[in-house]
């Protein structure tokens, strides 16, 4: 049996993507003409999976910040801080990250995926616990398992399961870390972070906050989750991504905990990757000014947010249990969610195809992700290409 | 410390991965979840949720990499329970 061997598998279960006429896991933009349009197989096409919540990729403030680095800077830092040095819009991004949240300390990261991995797994090691939600993003699980630690799950958002996990931990809970997550990336769902703060105080544990599909979303100053309910001072580490609501790439984690700047020399994913590139680092400089400065595109999510999850709600979708600007609807089957998906590109709607294990509890989901950005008109267009392939979903069940 | 009966353990492992095995089939101690029962990752969390129910017990994922038969599960089961 040779290497590749294992890989059968999934050549034949991308067989049966065939009957959509377009691999709905590696779809080419063509072009892409704003933070809500583009160009897929030809025709013009309305995005709605695309975790632009903010809108902020075609934002002319960040193009500009961008811009200006990229003449003055260069295109990249062809190495990591630790070898070629850290460039002063890393260190400043650092300290504006740092004042944003309230903290001491903050580390940037290439990407979200790797500053999980990076600071879960240099946080806890062999003897160490974590206790993490059930429905945690891949780069958590991996980021657990690389750290040695001993990995419990708990079932998701469910806090008499994770009580049950802290109190049998007795004294290890002192060494613990528990992991959730602000929005839950799939379903949109909200963690009820004040209650796991409050178990998390009573077991004298640790917690880390991820606030990917929640920073610049939640919170009367987009400060994630953990601002919207109150629990900055009870949250250890919190970590997020530059490529959503920043509308570039990278990822950071801040705290108050001192020894958060000591991470950087031992994380092997800080360490041994390249930094992200000056341009990067002005454009998420300047989005980071623009969260601040304008509270109005928050509103305007919520309200986008509140029309598609009401309106899919009224057309009887079976959608996530929370509003939020992650809508996700569940389907009967994956063959459903394939040729309902395939219906609504063909009606100039992109959406996110998910399929199981990246979708919870053996669930096929159309995820859609409602920006800023989107006009009232436009959302209004996603709800009439639903409405029309109700049938579709119905029919199959 | 609380001892616990490999054979009730046994029988109760059984029941459980009869209700949640996708390939259907006769369970002894050798028999492998993942090539004689068809579990995959998800299916195994699924029902460990169950198992962590039944037992009263936490069950580490780090676990599931010594995992391969039957025994194996019901083995572990009564460890986790004899130390807790």
């Amino acid at each position: 049996m040779g290497i590749l061997d294992k890989l059968n598998a999934i050549a034949e279960a991308r067989k049966t993507l065939l009957p959509a006429g377009v691999d709905p896991f590696n779809v080419v933009i063509d072009e892409i003409y704003s933070a809500t349009e583009a160009s897929i197989g030809g025709r013009r096409v309305l995005l709605a999976g695309t975790n632009n919540y903010l809108g902020l990729t075609f934002d002319q403030q960040c193009i500009k910040a961008a811009q200006l680095s990229l003449e003055k800077e260069g295109t990249g830092t062809t190495g990591s801080r630790m070898a070629n040095g850290t460039f002063a819009g890393h260190r400043d991004l650092e300290k504006e990250l740092a004042d944003f949240y309230g903290c001491s300390n903050a580390i940037v990261f290439s990407t979200g995926f790797v500053a999980n991995l990076g600071v879960i797994s240099t946080l806890a090691g062999p003897g160490d616990v974590i206790v993490l939600d059930a429905d945690s993003h891949a780069s958590i699980y991996d980021a657990c398992k690389m750290s040695g630690a001993e990995m419990i799950r708990f079932r998701h958002n469910n806090l008499e399961d994770l009580e049950k996990k802290l109190k049998r931990l007795g004294s290890k809970a002192e060494k613990t870390l528990i992991i959730v997550e602000g929005i839950y990336s799939m379903l949109g769902d909200c963690a009820p972070l004040a209650e796991i703060a409050a178990l998390k105080k009573k077991y004298g544990a640790w917690l880390l906050v991820d606030e990917a599909h929640s920073m610049g979303v939640m919170g009367e100053s987009g400060r994630g989750m953990v601002e919207a309910a109150s629990v900055e001072q009870d949250v250890d580490f919190i970590v997020g991504t530059f490529s959503k609501s920043l509308g570039s790439i990278g990822g950071f984690c801040v705290s108050n905990h001192p020894e958060l700047d000591l991470v950087r020399y031992i994380c092997r994913s800080y360490v041994f990757t390249a930094s992200p590139s000056p341009s990067t680092i002005a454009s998420v400089r300047e989005a980071l000014r623009v969260i601040q400065s304008k509270p109005k595109l928050r509103t305007r999510l919520w309200q986008n947010a509140t029309l598609l999850y009401q309106g899919l709600k009224d057309l009887g979708f079976e959608v996530g249990p929370d509003l939020s600007p992650v809508v996700a609807i569940r389907t009967p089957s994956r063959e459903t969610t394939l040729i309902a998906w395939k219906a609504l590109l063909d009606k100039g709607i992109y959406v996110n195809l998910v399929f199981p294990p990246a979708a919870p509890a053996g669930m096929s989901l159309l995820r859609c992700s409602v920006s800023a950005a989107h006009t009232v008109n436009q959302i209004n267009c996603i709800l009439e290409a639903f409405s029309e392939l109700h049938h579709i979903m119905t029919e199959r069940e | 410390m609380t001892t616990a009966r490999y054979d009730d353990i046994y029988r109760q492992v059984i029941e459980l991965l009869q209700e949640y095995a996708p390939q259907p089939g006769p369970i002894r101690e050798e028999t492998e979840l993942i090539n004689d029962l068809g579990f995959d990752s998800l299916r195994v969390m699924e029902m460990l949720q169950d198992v962590e129910d039944v037992f009263d017990i936490t069950y580490p994922l780090n676990s599931l990499s010594d995992l391969r038969t039957v025994k194996d599960f019901a083995l572990q089961i009564q460890s986790i329970i004899e130390i807790s």
